[in-house]
């Protein structure tokens, strides 16, 4: 089982650069034959001399980080994209989701296609399609909709995991809401499940974790790229008989995503720390497990600063607030994965309390478990939680109503409506937005 | 909804032949000749019994009539198909009339049951039949396990378990796509299989297998036929269909029919092919964009008065929406409640807000965080009432400094210069 990935813009193309990298290395690593024959399955392709090419496109409006995206991953030596497996242009969309969507989109369209389609035809059995793209540019928040809208048309029945990254709340670019708003609202109807890392707490793990000075773009893509391998890499699940898992997307939405109003994945591992120190620490799965657990309920993305006050609600009539600061983060439903030494004698009764859920999903149906022996990422034990939960609620809110004060007063409109987006598919977008946040408010 | 007579030509015999072939292929016998149905159009010759015969066999392989009523009913054809007829829910004089009336009748003619086919192919019986045919013939499809339908007393209503419905729902849809990958997988690998075989033991020996693969073989050639049958006559089936009006209308205008006092109300140029589903469809739907208009109608007030935000109006509209009531058509100058709103969805236990203020924006104590829309309303419509007041007062006063001032002026001589 394969999985195709399409990278757009700019962000896009870096993540899913760093990510191929992480994979690839984690998987050629060590004498782990059947993790690494099934990794590379999954994301390369082999030549008959043992060449690993990416089953990945590559596309942005500018030449200029698709090739240098190439270049970093030809020059590690281990694995490279193929090489006509991208397509770029000269002029940027000018952070303008209008001007991809609706300009750019439909004029490549063909030529898109038929380079996925390319890719499709390599895979023996397709896991599914993982475009990677930012909400807040032009190209891989407008494009990227419209190529997963390609997408859902000619592959109906496969699966589609949008991972998207957030942009900075202070603000990279000024219309960032507002392609955020359009992309979102867009892909809601879509993609089988969006996984969301914010640049803002990307960062805090960056400068508060892993002790790093000067934050680039490409250390906060790196620690995204690791909490997405560690997603993505061979595991064994419950109901896989020893055998690693062959449709991990395919698994990952059936576990998390299976209600159409709720679609918002986030991910956060545990441990996390500069290379240079994980040789000096041990780690003990029920530490871990302890501390990853209160990170979801509390709501706190890494492992610094957790609140240890909030605790799950106990007996009937939970006064629960759903947007108020400090308060107990419902989960709708939980994917565990842990990987590394000893992992069968992990204890994960902490995760099954049905206090952690909503009230109309039992336990077994809301948590799954993934393991594998395997340590991933050279640490020797890690835990991954993709969680289905009221912890991008937040962020959401206040994209939402940044975006809704700029339409209040028409800001940047004319940009739009130049390209053919009009004030009612803003409206339309904002109305399904916040179904979907009136939806999280209401989990419970 | 009278389909267009346009393309009626020549080729209505070839339609119709692939409306027979579509019908021999998913099983029944015997099957008209389109030279017979041209002939039962205009109601002449001795088609009747072939007619018979073939709504007959529909309605027993459709399942419409039960396989009891059909042995109880064996041999006597007409009887049956009444009896299916009823069922599918389609009415005609003759089925009233006893058999020997019938045949004596003047009224009825094999026209009657070209319409009675008409009627059950607008049905869709004849997907039904189909499908039955391609679950007979294709072993491998997975048909659905018939379970009991009978739920307890006690089932939970309550939107927790409609979520939890939900939900499991969507996770068996996504079981179902990766089932659907695999069987593809499948396909593609036994496909490699074959063509590698194939290749090395030569064509001569593929024939030589044991009887369950022919059979298996004949099977899949009759639902190829079915299907490649059913694909033709999709392509050609509206043509089908205005032919089928014209068999109407010479039923209608026919002066051999004779009124009845079971005449239905409806009126009869108006041929409705069974499909009322739709037009209650379009019923909702031309409804829907009077609303938008009232919606555009209100933005360009808004935009020429100026005095107000888009936002306001659409919430206005909002509000005016939920009551029931026109969009108002008036908006006067509404000073104190001029900031953006943004709406909110409205939250299913408690009686909170419908929306809320945006952040940041300049607001008065009485409307500072959130207003339900009803609220908001009538403090518009209060808004309204009261500046309304003002204007006429004002109006008022006016006049009478005019009407001062010109009493003043009376004595006044002015000289022009």
């Amino acid at each position: 089982m394969s999985i195709v990935t399409v990278q757009l813009g700019q962000c896009g193309n870096q993540v899913g650069q760093e990510l191929f990298d992480i994979i690839c290395s984690d998987a050629v690593e060590g004498q782990r034959k059947t993790y690494s024959t099934c990794s590379c399955e999954r994301f390369f392709r082999q030549s008959s001399h043992g060449e690993l090419t990416a089953r990945a496109v590559l596309i942005d409006m500018e030449p200029k980080v698709i090739s240098h995206s190439m270049t970093k991953a030809a020059k590690s030596g281990r694995w490279r994209y193929g090489e006509h497996s991208h397509f770029s242009q000269k002029q940027g969309s000018g952070n303008n989701w209008a001007n991809g969507f609706c300009v750019h989109g439909p004029r490549h369209r063909d030529v898109v296609e038929e380079l996925v389609r390319q890719e499709v035809e390599c895979c023996d059995r397709l896991a599914g399609f993982m475009p990677i793209m930012s909400v807040a540019g032009g190209t891989g928040s407008g494009v990227g909709t419209y190529v997963t809208q390609c997408l859902r048309d000619i592959y109906p029945t496969s699966f589609i995991l949008n991972h998207l990254t957030w942009p900075y709340g202070t603000g990279e670019v000024i219309v960032q809401n507002y392609n955020s708003v359009l992309t979102l609202a867009h892909l809601y109807q879509l993609s089988d499940a969006i996984v969301v890392h914010e640049n803002d707490t990307v960062h805090r793990i960056c400068s508060q974790l892993l002790n790093i000075k000067h934050i680039s773009f490409s250390d906060i893509n790196r620690v995204i790229a690791h909490q997405l391998g560690s997603v993505l890499q061979p595991a064994l699940s419950a109901d896989s008989h020893r055998v690693y898992s062959r449709n991990p997307v395919g698994e990952l939405v059936s576990s998390l995503v299976c209600h159409p109003e709720y679609k918002l994945l986030g991910v956060c591992t545990i441990p996390n720390m500069p290379s240079s120190s994980i040789a000096y620490s041990t780690f003990s799965w029920p530490g871990l497990l302890k501390h990853l657990r209160q990170m979801l309920i509390s709501n706190s993305k890494m492992e610094e600063g957790i609140d240890w006050q909030v605790r799950p609600p106990s007996g009937s009539g939970w006064p629960r607030n759903p947007t108020g600061g400090g308060s107990f983060n419902t989960s709708l439903a939980n994917l565990l994965i842990l990987r590394g030494k000893d992992v069968y004698s992990a204890e994960t009764g902490g995760f099954e309390d049905p206090a952690l859920y909503t009230s109309w999903l039992l336990p077994e149906q809301a948590l799954t478990m993934w393991k594998s022996p395997v340590s991933f990422n050279k640490y020797e034990k890690s835990a991954t939680l993709v969680s289905n939960s009221q912890a991008l609620l937040r962020p959401l809110d206040d994209m939402v109503g940044k975006a809704w004060n700029m339409f209040a007063s028409r800001a940047y409109m004319h940009q739009y409506i130049k390209f053919g987006i009009s004030e009612e598919d803003f409206l339309d977008s904002f109305t399904s937005l916040e179904q979907v946040i009136s939806s999280y408010s209401q989990l419970c | 909804m009278q389909r267009s007579k346009a393309p009626v030509s020549v080729e209505v015999k070839q339609v119709i032949g692939a409306l027979c072939r579509l019908l021999t292929a998913t099983g029944l016998d015997p099957v008209p000749t389109p030279e017979t149905f041209r002939r039962a159009k205009f109601g002449c010759g001795n088609e009747e019994d072939q007619f018979w015969q073939l709504l007959a066999s529909i309605l027993q392989n459709s399942g419409i009539v039960s396989d009891e009523v059909c042995t109880q009913l064996r041999g006597e054809c007409r009887k049956l198909v009444t009896a299916g007829l009823w069922q599918t829910g389609y009415y005609a004089d003759w089925m009233y009339e006893t058999e020997e009336r019938g045949q004596e009748g003047t009224g009825f003619s094999s026209r009657d049951l070209l319409l009675a086919l008409g009627w059950l192919l607008a049905a869709g019986t004849l997907e039904n039949l189909m499908t039955q045919r391609v679950q007979q013939l294709d072993r491998t499809l997975l048909i659905s396990i018939p379970v009991s339908r009978v739920f307890s007393g006690q089932l939970p209503l309550d939107s927790g378990s409609l979520r939890r419905l939900q939900w499991l729902t969507g996770c068996l849809r996504h079981q179902g796509r990766t089932l659907l990958s695999m069987l593809q997988e499948r396909t593609k690998v036994l496909h490699a299989v074959l063509s590698v075989s194939l290749s090395s033991t030569g064509p001569s020996c593929s024939y030589q297998s044991s009887t369950v693969l022919k059979e298996e073989c004949v099977c899949m050639r009759q639902l190829c036929d079915v299907l490649e049958a059913y694909l033709k006559w999709k392509q050609v089936e509206k043509v089908f269909w205005t032919w089928m009006d014209s068999v109407v209308d010479g039923h209608l205008t026919d002066p051999v029919v004779k009124s009845s006092p079971h005449a239905p109300t409806w009126s009869p140029r108006v041929c409705h092919h069974g499909n009322q589903g739709l037009e209650k469809l379009q019923n909702v739907l031309s409804r829907l964009p009077t609303a938008q208009v009232g919606l555009l109608c209100m933005k360009e007030s808004a935009h020429k008065r100026g005095k107000m935000t888009l936002f306001l109006v659409i919430m206005i509209f909002l509000c005016s929406l939920q009551d029931g009531l026109e969009p108002l058509s008036s908006l006067s100058s509404l000073h104190t409640l001029t900031q953006a709103y943004r709406p909110r969805l409205k939250a299913e236990s408690d009686s909170c807000p419908v929306r809320r203020s945006a952040e940041g924006s300049s607001s008065g104590t009485e409307v500072s965080g959130v207003i339900p829309v009803s609220e908001a309303a009538e403090m518009l419509l209060h808004e309204e009432a009261l500046l309304l007041e003002r204007r006429d007062k004002q109006r008022l006063a006016n006049r009478m400094q005019l009407q001062e001032m010109i009493g003043r002026l009376d004595e006044l001589v002015l000289i022009p210069p």
